[in-house]
């Protein structure tokens, strides 16, 4: 199965690893870390929306978390994401 | 004239300094993505530099990003991404000759002019990281408009001279001077390399007093905790302080009068010197920056 | 229910706590009625020159402990205590139940409780929990509330009688036969005994237990033989390592060493930075590296302090030998240099949680403070404090000295970062209020300094500069939920597991359970 990552597992990051996943099957996402609680919703829906927003529809997401916030999240997304579009590994 | 006292490198893969490296209140951002970006990551790494120019308040710094080098892939997709975001410049490593700048120059304009931004706003600052670049100071300085800021290289250029670290950088006095004369003769910022031992507190306030004596405005920093000993290094003293706020005064009243010439303690004093005056109230934070 | 004067419902009656609780009215509202409470009388007469008995069973025994009554301990052993865990077994081996445990603080060594809890030998605790009897409490593990009080809170419940302690175990670092102990030397030594003295003196019965059984009499004595009943001797009463520190060194943290700086400029800043200056730091990096900010600035403008209080550290010490003290008062001793310098220097001065913190006598050294700085878990936009629960509302940190030190000090700062990781610290309403905004002035962050508006002679002394940035409380609010983004609230339900006690005795808020993890 073809995967990507981006980000570290450093405070106020998340790392992101993005799978392949068959046609139709949608989006699928898991996530784990400290303090992840009250921000399992948030993540959640930027984690959505970014793939969204690249148009992507099948896809297995799983996010170590450590703290980061949107901002950081989305390029995390975005940056997994892209790899494994583009990426040969 | 804009303080450039420090400029901090934020490692373009860590959110965390990238977002709160401005708090240390130093004159300048520089987010990496150059040498603190290993080469996995130079694709995440240009991503999120971007989404935090996009969405972080830099509290007044001046913002730059340390592109990588025209001699790889990525220099062009590192600029694409990163002048639509508003940011005052770029830094580029190993520029060697003006043809160097001529090339980025060229590739900016084209950048500004797709995303509307007024043509020349986006300033250079260059990295001599070689023999010839630091030979070529001058020219290069003198290239494009653009250029505001030139500054030595630290390993790279000491591995180009065929030499290495010494106790007391020895072997950087030439190239130091070099650049701080290029500089000042192109009329831009001679910005001094970084000091790379970061818990040697005091090593770094003997080396930031050396190169103010000679002429540098400033240095490049690694580390927050080194922002407070060079600002403090490059923060006037009282007397200079007190020269200063006489020759500003004597100015204001001169042309309060319409004089030309403005006379302090009997002595004739020439326009650089009122400048320059006001440079140093500005450095002890007397005086809002101007221009 | 009623509304307290933080805004906090709180029930009249407390099962397990109180049927008639007291709401916190404001920092100075409640006065003490009537008089102290009294241990019974005792006599010894000549015939007795030798208190000490085999071991801690046979001390539990003479004690006359019993199930259900109260037994008290202190922390000056911090992580590398055995007393509380050893006391806790024989009990359980001896068949004593329902017991209502009093330390000063638990730590993480005695998470070694938890099997006594399960099995009902403790029924309730009164004083800091931490870890996982934290987690336990938090998740309804206790059918009694843990009852949370401040350093001088303490000793105020024991002194009125609000708290009466049938035996007080004494972890004694050095002793003699006849019950004279020290702290200051032995194989565990750990300095002061400063939290100890009110339960020496007001507890029915006194044990306590040592590993360095010395002639007769023990040098450096700070809690004297006519307050000790026994005197038991085992292998170890602790482990060196968790009890001090090494040398206490400033941390090179910059985001710390910043909102030290913006810290240490206030203080500069402030009217009470003059000849005199008496301050108090905790032994935490920001807390610690705003101690040595304010000391290069004494140095540099030639001022020197009158006392440094509190827990007390290398660096205290540094500065008392240097002159930029006259005087330390120390309730617990932090580091090795600590626990050397008092019974070498008559100017480092034990002193007892009643002298340190209590609000019900005749004057405590808290009063005397100029300057404190403090942490927080959380501050709200009414600079009211929460120490005691974290982001997912478990209660796992006591209050310390937190309500004293600042309704005492002239000036007490609230250093914090605006957010740990995502997690915003300076918020709307605190989840849990452990001291009320009344008595603090000041929070600083790394995005700048925010004073208390009911200060206006601050903000008029103080001006502002890039070395003290100053912004308004709701600003510091606006900009952690900017950078947090949106947080799901805390799940919890209505049963109380947690009553926090002002220093006088009142219910500034209670804790409730949380939901499972």
């Amino acid at each position: 199965m073809k995967t990507a990552q981006a980000g570290t597992l450093e405070s106020m990051d998340c790392l992101v690893t993005a799978s392949e996943a068959e046609k139709g099957k949608g989006i699928f996402i898991t996530m784990e870390g400290s303090n992840i609680a009250r921000f399992r919703d948030s993540i959640l829906k930027t984690a959505k929306t970014t793939l969204q927003e690249m148009g992507i529809k099948d896809v297995i997401l799983s996010i170590q978390y450590n703290g980061a916030n949107d901002i950081v999240l989305k390029a995390r997304v975005e940056a997994a994401a892209k790899a494994l579009i583009g990426g040969d590994n | 004239m804009a303080l450039r006292r420090t400029m901090l490198y934020l490692p373009g893969n860590n959110p965390n300094m990238l977002i709160r490296g401005h708090l240390f209140k130093p004159d300048g951002v520089i987010l990496d993505l150059e040498d603190s970006v290993a080469l996995s990551e130079k694709d995440a790494a240009r991503i999120l530099v971007r989404e935090v120019l996009k969405n972080i308040d830099f509290g007044g710094c001046e913002v730059t990003v340390r592109i990588n080098g025209l001699d790889t892939p990525f220099w062009k997709k590192d600029l694409e991404e990163v002048i639509p975001c508003g940011i005052d410049g770029i830094r580029v490593p190993k520029v060697e000759t003006p043809k160097d700048i001529e090339l980025l120059d060229e590739a900016i304009s084209e950048i500004e002019s797709k995303n509307n931004i007024p043509e020349g706003k986006i300033q250079i600052t260059c990295l001599l990281e070689t023999a010839l670049g630091i030979w070529n100071a001058y020219h290069i300085a003198t290239a494009s408009k653009r250029v505001t800021a030139i500054c030595p290289g630290g390993e790279d250029l000491r591995a180009d001279l065929k030499t290495s670290r010494s106790e007391t950088s020895e072997e950087l006095v030439g190239p130091r001077r070099m650049v701080v004369l290029a500089a000042h003769a192109a009329k831009v910022d001679p910005l001094d390399t970084v000091f790379s031992d970061i818990t040697d507190d005091e090593g770094l306030r003997r080396e930031t007093e050396w190169i103010k004596q000679i002429g540098f405005q400033g240095k490049s920093v690694i580390h927050p905790n080194q922002i407070p000993i060079i600002h403090d290094v490059f923060t006037p003293t009282e007397k200079e302080i007190a020269q200063a706020k006489k020759i500003v005064q004597a100015a204001k009243e001169a042309a309060e009068k319409g004089l030309g010439a403005v006379s302090v303690d009997g002595k004739m004093v020439d326009k650089p010197v009122v400048k320059r005056a006001e440079y140093t109230l500005q450095k002890a934070g007397l005086l809002e920056g101007g221009e | 229910m009623a509304v307290n004067a933080v805004g906090r419902d709180i029930p009249s009656s407390i099962p397990g706590y109180k049927d008639d609780v007291v709401l916190f009215r404001g920092a100075t509202k409640r006065l003490p009625k009537g008089n102290r409470y009294g241990k019974k009388n005792r006599t010894t007469f000549f015939t007795k020159t030798d208190k000490t008995l085999p071991n801690i069973k046979a001390a539990i025994r003479e004690s006359g402990l019993q199930s259900g009554m109260t037994i008290s301990f202190h922390h000056h052993l911090r992580n590398g205590d055995y007393v509380v865990n050893m006391v806790l077994d024989a009990c359980a081996e001896m068949g004593i139940k329902d017991l209502v445990i009093f330390p000063t603080a638990l730590f993480g060594i005695h998470k070694h409780l938890t099997k006594h809890i399960q099995k009902g030998v403790i029924r309730q605790i009164q004083g800091s929990v931490n870890g996982p009897i934290g987690q336990l409490v938090s998740e309804g593990g206790m059918e009694l509330p843990v009852v949370l009080r401040s350093h001088g809170g303490r000793p105020r419940a024991v002194i009125s009688g609000d708290v009466k302690i049938d035996v007080a175990f004494i972890a004694a670092p050095t002793a003699d036969k006849y019950g004279n102990l020290t702290g200051a030397c032995g194989q565990s030594a750990c300095g002061s005994l400063g939290y100890t003295h009110t339960d020496a003196d007001y507890a029915e019965c006194v044990v306590a237990i040592t590993d360095n059984l010395v002639e007769y009499p023990a040098p450096y004595i700070q809690i004297p033989q006519t307050q000790v009943d026994y005197v038991v001797q085992v292998d170890k009463i602790g482990d060196p390592a968790g009890i001090v520190s090494g040398t206490t060194r400033v941390t090179r943290d910059p985001m710390r060493l910043l909102i030290a700086r913006y810290a240490a400029k206030l203080i500069e800043s402030s009217p009470y930075f003059k000849e005199g200056i008496s301050f108090q730091t905790g032994a935490g990096g920001i807390s610690l590296a705003t101690a040595a900010y304010v000391r290069d600035a004494m140095r540099k403008r030639g001022i020197k302090g009158s006392f440094g209080l509190g827990g007390i550290t290398s660096f205290f010490v540094d500065m008392l030998e240097e002159g930029l003290f006259k005087q330390i008062m120390d309730v617990q001793s932090f580091d090795l240099a600590a626990v050397e310098s008092i019974s070498r220097n008559a100017a480092h001065v034990e002193i007892s949680a009643d002298w340190y913190a209590n609000p019900w006598n005749a004057g405590c050294m808290v009063n005397m403070l100029d300057t404190v700085v403090l942490g927080a878990t959380e501050v709200d936009r009414n600079f009211n404090v929460n120490v005691n629960t974290e982001s997912d509302g478990a209660l796992l940190h006591g209050i310390g000295g937190h309500q004293d030190t600042a309704s005492g000090a002239k000036l007490t700062i609230i250093t914090t970062p605006l957010l740990r990781g995502r997690l915003p610290s300076v918020v709307d309403s605190v989840y849990t209020v452990t001291t009320p905004g009344e008595v603090v002035d000041a929070v600083v962050t790394e995005f700048g300094v925010a004073i208390n508006p009911k200060r206006q002679d601050l903000l008029d002394a103080i001006k502002p500069s890039k070395d003290l940035p100053l912004v308004t409380i709701d600003e510091l609010a606006e900009k952690a939920k900017k950078i947090a983004g949106e947080m799901a609230p805390i799940e919890y339900t209505d049963r109380i597991i947690g009553v926090i006690e002002y220093r006088d005795g009142s219910v500034i808020d209670v804790v409730r359970q949380i939901k499972k993890k």
